[in-house]
Order: structure tokens, then C-alpha cells, then sequence
């Protein structure tokens, strides 16, 4: 068994006259036997990054290595990887038996029994033994999902890549899948790199996950690290749902007061308007971590903000309910600093409570919650404190 | 399919992945030398020997066509590559009879072009009514573009024929009999009977371009013309045939490009002298290259017929490969 | 407002307005009458594109007194009906017929097949300058032949073939059939190049970067997973092409000097030169000639329309 390591993996594209960098500069050490979950938005880099892997895309600068073995020009077959695709990518003219053989046939010297064997043992383990005779075509959708499964397990690679494999599946079958798409790579314990742009698929099934943005690496950590202590602004907005609220804030003595010329992020969470006054106090220790900043965005995930009786400290702010959006465990209860404003923040409350749209609210955004990010580079100041992280899950 | 499936998923992201970070630092461009020389070199075997024939046979032979047209070569001998010169084309432009083919060539380029794609189009559009049987009658429209030039030059001079043709059979029983002529041997209609069976010939395959180029207009295009009050005939003169521009493109460069070297049907009924009324010019590049062995003459002409078909083909290669559908 | 609407109210969304429903009423109507017309013209061009067919096939039946007694696209007289014609012609034709079939079967599959080897090597494997190649292939379809016809006389005389193949005296003896194979196949190679190309586009790359990373080589990948993905595409194919190679004339014409090496076309022609007044053995000729084409056109026109369609 091996890891895998991206060291200062960079890919140009040449596109009619431009160069255009889709990967830029990632490094990430894969242990052996972990499932690593590539995560971000369309365009990020993230498909780029699982095909420079495969051989399918040649690697513009930096290595990948394979154990300790430099696999940059090494062509695909000659990798010990599988891969399965988007679109399953099956032989539709071949029976899920010829599928699953295809790879062995062509990349072992095995002998007829062998392979038979070895394919009868994964369709078994992926309970798809009934469909061996049959053709893609004749197949649903769940189905050829494990049949291009099998198809990867049968090879006994040494790494797994999945490019969005659940992508093309219904909600509730995509949920089965994952689960079982987990139980099988802990048993089988070969590495895996699982791309998707589902931050339920990346949040739940990753060993650790890897962020990317616009080709560069924003955090490679596990799931509830990057959830709680994000590495920058980019990845505490990413993940969950609803997403973090951020205020644009200036940094005024020990008291951050909401910054009227900042525009606020159209994504994710808003800052009040000009005239809004959002002040907020903060402690000793963290007016130490903000250092030099002139200015930070202040952030604080939906379900930390507190819906009290009585403002009865500094950190609890009049609002008015703008809206309620209920999902039945829960209630989103957007909140604005007055009436008239328009931007509105998130709070997550229990769905038990009863709160209408119009009535006054007191909202306590507890200083132990919040994340400070440097308004310019973008990068952690503070994250929250995980004393009462037992409390808290992680909502996505 | 597969891009069927992204829309039908909207989130997928596969391909369109291709991250476009602007400010991005632009590099010296290294090539990607792995993968690519690696497939470069392994289409090889596939592609080569095709091209190679093809290079031989259709490349190699125009450019000594054109080395030949520069010779005075004829009769029996070789041609002599030692002297080169224009005299041939010098010959061409005080010829008559290169004149008289040279216009009737045009006029069969734009007379039977234009008749088979308007036929074509009103054939496409009744059949593309929601007509039952629509594959017979598509079979049967289509079936003469089957057929060899040669079978189908024998059913029309027998169609011609002037005393027990179906033309004029047909005339004289409709009370038109006045009008019954000798349609393939009086110079005034010799060509347009030409044009006249050649369309009805390729006008099933204007049919099927059209017909294709119909089916790809969605349905709710005519349903909202309709919804809209706008009457059939309107419809498909506003919404739908300004629709077909890339049928009618592609169709026309096809029968352009066949008029231009249309000479199996004319042979069949003529011979090799059509007479000056219908010669066009690829019978007289047969004619003075292989009935004479006028051969850099012929080799003349026949580079002529090659510069019109570039003329044809070469504005709309270049339209296709800039809207990189090749 | 969406929500106003009535679920299962007309689609048009039209406000109700009364005048509405007469007028669909009488379009109704006009549409029973415009459907009438509508099939009476197309019975009409039915007859328009088969009358040179019918009145040929009724005049090859009749006798040479009787098709200048009646109208041709009468069948034949009482005593004015003949199969004579038909014995005559496909006597006169029978060298032909072989030569055709000789010429058109090889040239057919072995144009096809290199179509499918020269696309598959232009579209699946992805390389730098492929649209420039690929491009002079296209360019070749729309050649006019007159522009290499004396080149190409004067290659086959320079190739001497008979000399070439004398070793194999039964291919010796066929030389002209087989300079027109290989004529054929070189001409014919651009356009089903475009025709593979244009089917090889639409397979799925991630399955064919599957194969790649299964471990198949490139020759593996045509061989086990496009290849047998061609069917439909190689019928279309076959049949354009048979239909084209067996059809011509003028390559026959320039190429074969000997009279065994005669194809269809030519035999045709020359029946037609030689028996000037005898339309009926003329369109019996006509028709035995055709038949291969018409039975292959009559049980795969789907194929041969998608065939004719990709030209463009």
C-alpha cells in the first residue's frame, strides 16, 4: 500500500493565445489507506488536480509521486490507479462481466479462471452478482454506479480516484451510496481521492478534505477542523449550511464597529448597512490576535447566534425577524439590525421555538463563537474556541 | 449524451472544470510533452497510410494536373516538363467553345442549385407536417439519388423523347400538346432539360438536409408561432426557414460543387459533344483530353473546374473550422 | 400569479376570450381541408419522382412494336407484352454485373475501413494539428475528379499493373478492376472519414479515458471498444459507398481500356450507344444494372439517407 503526494503540483492550460493556470501550486501528502475529498466550486481545479493523477492531464510543474516513485511521466495504465467517472463511463457494447474483466484482461497477465474469479468475488461484495450477464444499457442508475465501482475495485489498485461519482444519482440513492461507498473503502483500506463540489459529500466522507479555489489550496484538514477552525474566509463560507454570517468590521480600540463604506460579500452572511450601528466589544485576548488590522470580518456560523429574552450584555443586539424559514428540526431565522435594513443575518434555532416574521429579537452573538478574519488578505485572525464543542455539531 | 446528462444535472461540474482564475501567472509556455507526443505518436499507424492515399491520389494528382496544364503535351507522347509556360490558359480565353461551356457551366451551377433546394425545402416542409407514412414517402422521394447517373440518363431521354416521351405524352393529354417540343436535341431547351432531371434527382437529398436541419427546431417554436397567431405560411417564411440557413449553406456547396462536376448524365445522353448548348465544362475537359488527346489542354480545363471548386468550398471550410465544427 | 391559474386550464393562456374558441373551431375546420391538400400533393410529387421508373419499367415489358403504339407509362397491350428484353439485357450486362460486384465489394469495405482507422486516429486520440490534417480530408470530398483524371491515367500507365502482379496470373488478369479498387478506395476515403468522424465525436471521452486507464493500449482501445461501437456508423457507411462506387461512370471510363474488365456502367452505356431505337431492352438494361442499388437502397434507406445526409 502507498500514499500519495502532490508536491507543487501546477497545470497551464494553453487556451488560444492565454495561458490559463487551473491548478496552482498544491501540495498535499495522502496517507496510504486514506480518503481524501477534493471540495470546491465549478471551475475550481479540483477535476484538474484527480486527472494530473490519473495521467490523463500531463503535470505543467511540480511531481506527484506515487510511494516514492515520481509518476509525472509515467502514462495512466502503468499507474496501478483506478478511476471511477462522472458519467460511470461504461462499455456499453460489453456485459457488466466484460466491464469488470476489460481492465484485467488488458493490464494483467492473469489467466482466464483468475480473472473470472476476481470478478465474481467483487460483483459478491457489491451484491450486483445477478447482474453479470446483463448490459449497461439494461441498468439503472444506482446499478451502473456499482458496476463502474467494480470495475475499479476488481483492478486492486494501489489508489482510488472518484470524479464525482454520485453526481448523476438521486438524493436518496446518493445518500445510500455514500455510506456504503465508505464501508467499502474501509475495508478495502486503498487511498482514495474523491473529487466533488458537495460540501455533504466532502464534510461527511472524508478522512480530510482539501479545499481548492480558483486552482490554489485553501485548507487541507479534517472535516470538523476546517468546519470549526477554518484557515481563511473562503473555507469558513464553503462549508455549511446555511453559511457563516459575516460583518465587515473596523477596528476601533478594543471594539470593532461595523464598517459603513465596506460593501459586503453578495455570498454567504451580510454586514449592515451604512448607518447600521453594530458594535461590538471584544476581549483583551482576542484585540491581541487581530494585531495590526485595521479592519476584519467578523464571522459567526447560524447556529451560534442565540435568540435571547433580555439584552443583558454587550454582545446581545436588538433585531427585528426579517424572515423565518422553517425545516422542521429547525428554524432559520433571519434577523436585521432594524426594520429598515435590508441585510439581513442568520440565526438557527430549535424548530420547537415559535418565531414570526416582524417581532422584535434579541440576538446574542457570544465572543467564545466568533472567527476574525483579516478584511484584506482574507486569512484566520481567530477562530472559535472549542471549549463547548460537544454542543455544537457540525451543520451542512 | 454526456452533456445531455450535465444539463440535466446542472451541478456537474467534469470538463467545464477547467478553472479560469484570472491574473493567474502566465508562463512560458513548456509544453505538455508527456501525454500529447505519447497520442501524436500512436495515432501514427491509424491516420498515416489513409492519408498518405489520399495525399497521393487527391493532392498529389491536382498538383500535376496543374504541372501538365503547363505543357503543351498531346498525341501519343510524354509530357515534356522541360518547358513550361501559360499557352494552354492563353488558348483557353479564345476559345468558343471553353466560353460557351464556361457559361453553361454557371448557368447549370446556379439554375439547378437553386431549383433543387427550393424543391428540396417544400418537399421537407409537406413531409415535416405530421404526415402518416412519412417513411414511404421519404423513400420514395429520395430513391432516384440511389440510382446511377447512367440508368438515370437512360429513363430521361426516353422521358424526352419526342414523339412517345411521358413529357410530351403528358402535355398533349392535358391539352397542352402546343407546348411539346424536342426537349433534349433543340439547343434552346437542351440544358434545361439537363437541369430539369438533375433536380429531380438531388432534390430528395436537399429533402433530407432540410428535413434534418427542420427536426432540430424545437417544437415549442412552432407551438409558440402558433400560440401567437401567426398563420402557417408566415410562420415558416418569419420563425422557421430563417432557421435553415446552415442546411441551406451546406446543401448548396454540396450541389455546387456536384454541378461542377456533373458528367456522367450529360455523357450518357450526349456522348462527348453535347453541342455548344448544353457543353459544359467538365465534357469538354473529357472531351479534348481523351477523345483527342489534347491532354494539357484538357489538364487546362480541368484546373479551372478545380479553381471554381475551391472558390465554392474553401469560404465555407473556413466557416466551419472557425466555428470549429469540423 | 402562477398560483392564480386553475391547474389543467388551457396552456394557450389566452383570458377566455370567447372569439378564441370559434376561431380554433374554424382553423379546425381548415385544417381538414389543408390536410387533403396536403396529401394530394405529396401523392403527386410520389408520382412526379417515380414516373420515370414506371413508365421505364412498363416499356421494358412491352415489345418493340407495341411501346411506340401506347403511352409509356401504360402497361403493356394485350400481345405487346415481352420478357425478351430482360433475358437481352442481362445477357449483354452479365460481364458487367460481376466486374461491378468484383470492383464494389473490395473497394467498399476497404474504403470504409480505412475511414474508420484515419477518424478514430483524427477525433478519439487527442493530438496538436489533428484539424489541419483532418481538414485536407474534408477538403477531398468536394474535389471535382475532373481535376486529377490525366494525372491518374498517367499514374496507372507509369504503375504498370499487369506487369506488377504478373506472378498472380488471376490478378494480372483483373488489373483494371483492381486499379479501380484502389482508385476508388483513394477517393473515397475522405468521405467516410467525415462520416466515422462525425460518429466518433459523439463517443463518451471519459469512457474512452476508462479504456486508457484500464490499461488499453491505443490499437486495444479501436479494437475492443470503438470498433465494436461502429456498427450503425460502418452500415451507413457500406452502403453510401457501395452505392457510389457501383454507380460510377467516369473513373470506369478513363481507367479500363479492356472489354473483360467492363463494369455495369459501362456495359450499360454501351448498350445504350448500340441499340439506339430499342427502348425497351434500354430500360430492362437500365433496370439490371440498377437492382443491387435499388434492393440495398429499398432494405437500408435509412442508412443510405443518413449516408447522403453526411455529405454535407
Amino acid at each position: 500500500m502507498t500514499g500519495l503526494t502532490l508536491d507543487r503540483v501546477t497545470k497551464v492550460f494553453d487556451d488560444d493565445g492565454g495561458d490559463v493556470v487551473a491548478v496552482d501550486d498544491v501540495t498535499i501528502d495522502i496517507e496510504d489507506g486514506e480518503f481524501l475529498v477534493l471540495v470546491g466550486p465549478s471551475g475550481c481545479g479540483k477535476s484538474t488536480t484527480l486527472r494530473m493523477i490519473a495521467g490523463l492531464e500531463s503535470v505543467t510543474r511540480g511531481e506527484i509521486r506515487l510511494g516514492d516513485e515520481v509518476v509525472n511521466r509515467k502514462p495512466p495504465k502503468d499507474r496501478d490507479i483506478a478511476m471511477v467517472f462522472q458519467s460511470y463511463a461504461l462499455y456499453p457494447h460489453m456485459t457488466v462481466r466484460g466491464n469488470m474483466r476489460f481492465g484485467l484482461e488488458e493490464s494483467t497477465d492473469m489467466s482466464d479462471d483468475e480473472i473470472e474469479r476476481k470478478v465474481t468475488e467483487t460483483a459478491e461484495m457489491l451484491g450486483i452478482s445477478d447482474l453479470l450477464d446483463r448490459k449497461p444499457g439494461e441498468l439503472s442508475g444506482g446499478q451502473r454506479q456499482r458496476v463502474a465501482l467494480g470495475r475499479a475495485i476488481v483492478r486492486d489498485p494501489e489508489v482510488f480516484l472518484m470524479d464525482e461519482p454520485l453526481s448523476n444519482l438521486d438524493a436518496k440513492l446518493r445518500a445510500e451510496m455514500r455510506t456504503e461507498l465508505l464501508r467499502l473503502q474501509e475495508d478495502l483500506g486503498v487511498t482514495t481521492v474523491y473529487v466533488t463540489h458537495d460540501q455533504t459529500e466532502a464534510m461527511t466522507m472524508g478522512d480530510r478534505i482539501a479545499i481548492l479555489n480558483g486552482g490554489k489550496l485553501m485548507q487541507v484538514a479534517t472535516p470538523l477542523e476546517a468546519y470549526h477552525r477554518p484557515a481563511n474566509r473562503f473555507v469558513a463560507g464553503f462549508l455549511g449550511e446555511p453559511s457563516m454570517n459575516f460583518f465587515e468590521m473596523e477596528v476601533r480600540g478594543d471594539r470593532l464597529v461595523g464598517a459603513s463604506e465596506r460593501t459586503a460579500e453578495p455570498s454567504g452572511g451580510s454586514s449592515p448597512e451604512d448607518g447600521d450601528e453594530f458594535v461590538y466589544p471584544v476581549s483583551a485576548e482576542t484585540r491581541e490576535a487581530i494585531g495590526d488590522a485595521s479592519a476584519v470580518t467578523l464571522g459567526v456560523r447560524p447556529e451560534d447566534v442565540e435568540l435571547v429574552r433580555t439584552a443583558d450584555g454587550p454582545h446581545d443586539f436588538e433585531t427585528v425577524v426579517d424572515v423565518v424559514e422553517p425545516t422542521g428540526n429547525e428554524n432559520n431565522v433571519y434577523l436585521a439590525f432594524s426594520s429598515e435594513s435590508e441585510r439581513t443575518f442568520v440565526a438557527t434555532i430549535s424548530g420547537m421555538r415559535s418565531v414570526e416574521a416582524g417581532q422584535p429579537a434579541i440576538a446574542r452573538i457570544p465572543e467564545s463563537a466568533i472567527h476574525l478574519f483579516d478584511a484584506d488578505t482574507g486569512e484566520a485572525l481567530r477562530n472559535r474556541s472549542l471549549d463547548d464543542l460537544e454542543e455544537t455539531e457540525p451543520r451542512v | 449524451m454526456r452533456r445531455s446528462i450535465r444539463r440535466l444535472f446542472g451541478g456537474g461540474s467534469g470538463n467545464s472544470d477547467d478553472a479560469r482564475p484570472d491574473g493567474g501567472t502566465v508562463t512560458t509556455g513548456r509544453k505538455s510533452a508527456l501525454a500529447l507526443d505519447g497520442e501524436f505518436v500512436q495515432s501514427l499507424p491509424f491516420w498515416v497510410p489513409p492519408a498518405l492515399l489520399v495525399g497521393l491520389f487527391v493532392y498529389g494528382a491536382i498538383g500535376w494536373n496543374v504541372l501538365i496544364s503547363l505543357t503543351d503535351w498531346s498525341g501519343l507522347g510524354q509530357p515534356d516538363y522541360g518547358s513550361l509556360d501559360l499557352s494552354m490558359y492563353a488558348r483557353l480565353v479564345s476559345d468558343q467553345s471553353f466560353i460557351a461551356a464556361f457559361r453553361n457551366t454557371l448557368v447549370l451551377l446556379v439554375a439547378f442549385t437553386l431549383a433543387s433546394l427550393l424543391v428540396g425545402l417544400a418537399v421537407a416542409i409537406l413531409i415535416d407536417r405530421g404526415i402518416r407514412f412519412e417513411n414511404g414517402f421519404r423513400t420514395v422521394y429520395l430513391l432516384p439519388m440511389s440510382l446511377s447517373f447512367v440508368v438515370t440518363a437512360i429513363f430521361w431521354s426516353w422521358m424526352y423523347n419526342p414523339q412517345v416521351g411521358v413529357i410530351n405524352e403528358f402535355l398533349r393529354a392535358v391539352g397542352l400538346g402546343a407546348l411539346a417540343q424536342q426537349w433534349i436535341s433543340d439547343p434552346r431547351f437542351k440544358l434545361w432539360a439537363v437541369i430539369f432531371a438533375l433536380m429531380w434527382q438531388f432534390s430528395g437529398y436537399c429533402m433530407v438536409v432540410y428535413l434534418a436541419g427542420l427536426r432540430a427546431i424545437p417544437t415549442e417554436q412552432y407551438e409558440a408561432a402558433k400560440v401567437d397567431g401567426a398563420s402557417t405560411v408566415r410562420m415558416y417564411r418569419r420563425v422557421i426557414i430563417p432557421q435553415l440557413r446552415a442546411s441551406t449553406t451546406s446543401a448548396a456547396v454540396v450541389l455546387m460543387v456536384f454541378a461542377l462536376k456533373a458528367f456522367d448524365f450529360l455523357f450518357v445522353l450526349f456522348g462527348d459533344t453535347p453541342g455548344p448548348a448544353a457543353d459544359i465544362l467538365s465534357v469538354m475537359m473529357f472531351r479534348e483530353a481523351f477523345s483527342t488527346t489534347n491532354w494539357a489542354y484538357g489538364s487546362a480545363i480541368a484546373t479551372v473546374l478545380f479553381a471554381l471548386a475551391l472558390g465554392v468550398i474553401a469560404p465555407y471550410l473556413f466557416v466551419q473550422y472557425r466555428r470549429g465544427e469540423l | 400569479m402562477a398560483a392564480t391559474d386553475a391547474p389543467g386550464a388551457p396552456a394557450s393562456g389566452s383570458d377566455g376570450d370567447p372569439t378564441d374558441d370559434r376561431s380554433f373551431a374554424d382553423r379546425l375546420r381548415a385544417t381538414g381541408a389543408r390536410r387533403i391538400a396536403l396529401y394530394a400533393a405529396l401523392v403527386a410529387l410520389v408520382a412526379f419522382y417515380l414516373s420515370p421508373l414506371e413508365s421505364g419499367l412498363m416499356t421494358a415489358f412491352k415489345t418493340q412494336d407495341a411501346f411506340f403504339r401506347t403511352t409509356p407509362f401504360a402497361p403493356p397491350p394485350p400481345g405487346g407484352f415481352t420478357v425478351e428484353p430482360w433475358f437481352e439485357a442481362f445477357d449483354r450486362l452479365s460481364t458487367g454485373l460481376i466486374n461491378s460486384a468484383l470492383l464494389a465489394v473490395p473497394a467498399t469495405v476497404l474504403s470504409a475501413l480505412l475511414g474508420s482507422l484515419a477518424a478514430y486516429g483524427l477525433t478519439n486520440v487527442d493530438w496538436r494539428g489533428q484539424i489541419a490534417v483532418l481538414l485536407l480530408f474534408v477538403a477531398g470530398v468536394f474535389i471535382p475528379y475532373q481535376a486529377v483524371l490525366v494525372p491518374l491515367t498517367r499514374f496507372w500507365t507509369i504503375v504498370d499493373l499487369p506487369s506488377l502482379l504478373s506472378a498472380f496470373p488471376p490478378l494480372a488478369a483483373k488489373a483494371g478492376i483492381i486499379e479501380l479498387i484502389v482508385t476508388h478506395v483513394a477517393y473515397g476515403i475522405p468521405i467516410t472519414t467525415v462520416l466515422f468522424r462525425a460518429f466518433y465525436s459523439t463517443l463518451d471521452d471519459e469512457m474512452l479515458e476508462a479504456a486508457r486507464l484500464d490499461g488499453a493500449s491505443t490499437f486495444r482501445i479501436y479494437r475492443r471498444i470503438v470498433l465494436p461501437l461502429s456498427g450503425p456508423i460502418f452500415a451507413v457507411t457500406l452502403i453510401y459507398q457501395f452505392t457510389q462506387i457501383w454507380n460510377d461512370l467516369l473513373f470506369a471510363l478513363v481507367l479500363i481500356s479492356d472489354p473483360n474488365d467492363q463494369v455495369v456502367t459501362l456495359a450499360l452505356n454501351t448498350l445504350k450507344g448500340s441499340m439506339v431505337q430499342q427502348y425497351n431492352l434500354q430500360m430492362a438494361g437500365a433496370f439490371v444494372a440498377a437492382l443491387p442499388t435499388l434492393l440495398v437502397y429499398v432494405l437500408f434507406g435509412e442508412q443510405f439517407a443518413e449516408g447522403v445526409a453526411g455529405e454535407s
